[in-house]
């Protein structure tokens, strides 16, 4: 099982989490796991819209009292 | 006495040194530059061919006292605290603050430095913004491709300001009906924070600028002319206005783990400590802190530091407050922090003059003479106040 990357974006309000995901998929390879975390409420709609465009997979939203989780599975690079 | 050693002279190397008092302090900033530039007029310099002198000796931005040293910097030593510098030089110190900026990465994508070269661009320096502005003024019509090639770039309304400044442009010129002007970006719409996007979105619709959303450039033929993105898109285009992903300091740090993959230092969001570390901060640009990559941080990450060097409790609220030019004489500010988001800001006439005025007191901004003014409107435009007029929803 690989370990996922975990990607702390909590607190960035601008540019936002998305940046910090575009960033990792860019040194991300096929298989890669990926762990966003996020207080911006954007970042569900965002993160499938990306999903969709990109061809990624989202495995998990976690909405916990501190941070929205994201769990993604590159399938796509 | 402190040794408190500042490794660059940008906005937030000379804000910290100018705010620490020199009855306990003993203070050197070391730049491998000569001069401090005021890189927000990068954007009028470019797309203006504006000539205003933006550059001061840093040595004259320093208050009497405050040791300045013109060095390269090859290595930071955390654990042994020793600086080297390019002549075999060594410093040591008590206290080290790196805030040495980004750097312009052009070579991490095929194609672009070719682009870099030959078009310039207006983030980096002025002599490439004034290459870009001597394309700009010749242009005769075509496609334009405007956009940042990678997701982390400094001042993210900069990019827009970009396409609108060039539309103004060429609406003047009459040159409107024979140009496109196509607006690229990572994001999944014109401005990364949708708060703000919802404000500036209808512009970019009226003034007929076209978005491509999640691009992000992989390759670019400079043959054929075509830019292609990671998500499997393109673009063609007669004019390319690419500003270079950044990265972070090239400076070689021991021990290597206190940068992340693009250089950036990992650097705690509220004390700008560097993990690990006590007596060693990074400021501005240069860190991990996940806010926007602007002047305003910088100064605000400075003032933190300042005080908890001097024993004060100090934290950094994340507060951005980053200037938006919207064109035809009118911008506004993205203003958020950690807590709050950015804030629905409309563009009016009195921002665009508070832009403009910043080129003159900015000077004055780096000495700290004008902290009572920014201590009045950072409290003025609190985002947690502002949000509570202007956001439509929660």
């Amino acid at each position: 099982m690989t370990e996922a990357t975990i990607i702390d974006s909590r607190g960035s309000a601008c540019p936002g989490p998305i940046t910090d995901l575009a960033r990792a998929y860019r040194n991300s390879k096929v298989g890669d796991l990926l762990e966003l975390w996020a207080t911006d409420k954007g970042v569900q709609a965002d993160t499938a819209a990306w999903a969709k465009k990109t061809g990624n997979e989202i495995l998990e939203v976690k909405v916990d009292p501190d941070k929205i989780v994201v769990k993604i599975k590159i399938n796509k690079r | 006495m402190e040794k408190v050693l500042i490794i660059g002279g940008g906005g937030g190397g000379l804000i910290l040194a100018n705010h620490l008092p020199r009855k306990d302090f003993d203070v050197t900033v070391i730049d491998k530059d000569e001069y401090h530039y005021y890189q927000p007029w990068f954007l009028y310099v470019a797309f203006q061919g504006s000539r205003r002198k933006i550059w001061k000796p840093i040595a004259s931005l320093l208050k009497p006292g405050i040791r300045f040293v013109k060095d390269e910097i090859s290595e930071i030593n955390l654990d042994e605290r020793k600086v080297y510098g390019t002549r075999k030089t060594t410093y040591d110190y008590d206290k080290i603050i790196i805030a040495t900026g980004t750097s312009p990465d052009p070579d991490s994508i095929p194609g672009l430095r070719e682009i870099y070269n030959e078009y310039g661009d207006y983030h980096s320096n002025v002599q490439n913004s004034l290459k870009l502005w001597e394309h700009i003024k010749n242009f005769k019509g075509g496609t334009v491709a405007l956009g940042q090639a990678g997701p982390v770039c400094k001042c993210p309304p900069s990019l827009l300001e970009g396409a609108f400044q060039l539309e103004e442009y060429l609406k003047k010129k009459n040159l409107k009906d024979k140009t496109k002007i196509k607006f690229f970006t990572p994001f999944p719409r014109a401005y990364p924070a949708e708060q703000m996007n919802k404000v500036v979105e209808p512009m970019v619709e009226e003034r007929g600028i076209e978005v491509m959303t999640f691009f992000d450039v992989d390759t670019i033929d400079t043959k054929n002319k075509v830019i292609s993105s990671i998500e499997g898109d393109s673009i063609n285009y007669d004019l390319p206005i690419i500003v270079p992903p950044c990265k972070g300091t090239k400076i070689r740090i021991v021990p290597e783990k206190v940068k992340n993959p693009d250089r950036f230092i990992i650097t705690d969001k509220k004390t700008m400590r560097i993990e690990g570390y006590d007596n060693a901060f990074a400021i501005g640009d240069v860190n991990t802190v996940p806010t926007s990559k602007t002047g305003v941080t910088a100064h605000l990450e400075a003032q933190v530091v300042s005080n908890l060097l001097q024993g004060v409790y100090d934290e950094f609220t994340g507060r951005i407050n980053c200037p938006f030019d919207t064109a035809y004489g009118k911008a506004t500010f993205v203003i958020a922090d950690y807590e709050n988001p950015v804030v629905p800001y409309p563009p009016t006439r009195i921002k665009h003059i508070m832009k403009m005025s910043m080129a003159r007191i900015y000077w004055m901004t780096l000495k700290g003479q004008a902290d009572p003014i920014f201590d009045y409107y950072f409290d003025f435009t609190n985002p947690k106040k502002l949000n509570e007029k202007y956001a439509t929803e929660a």
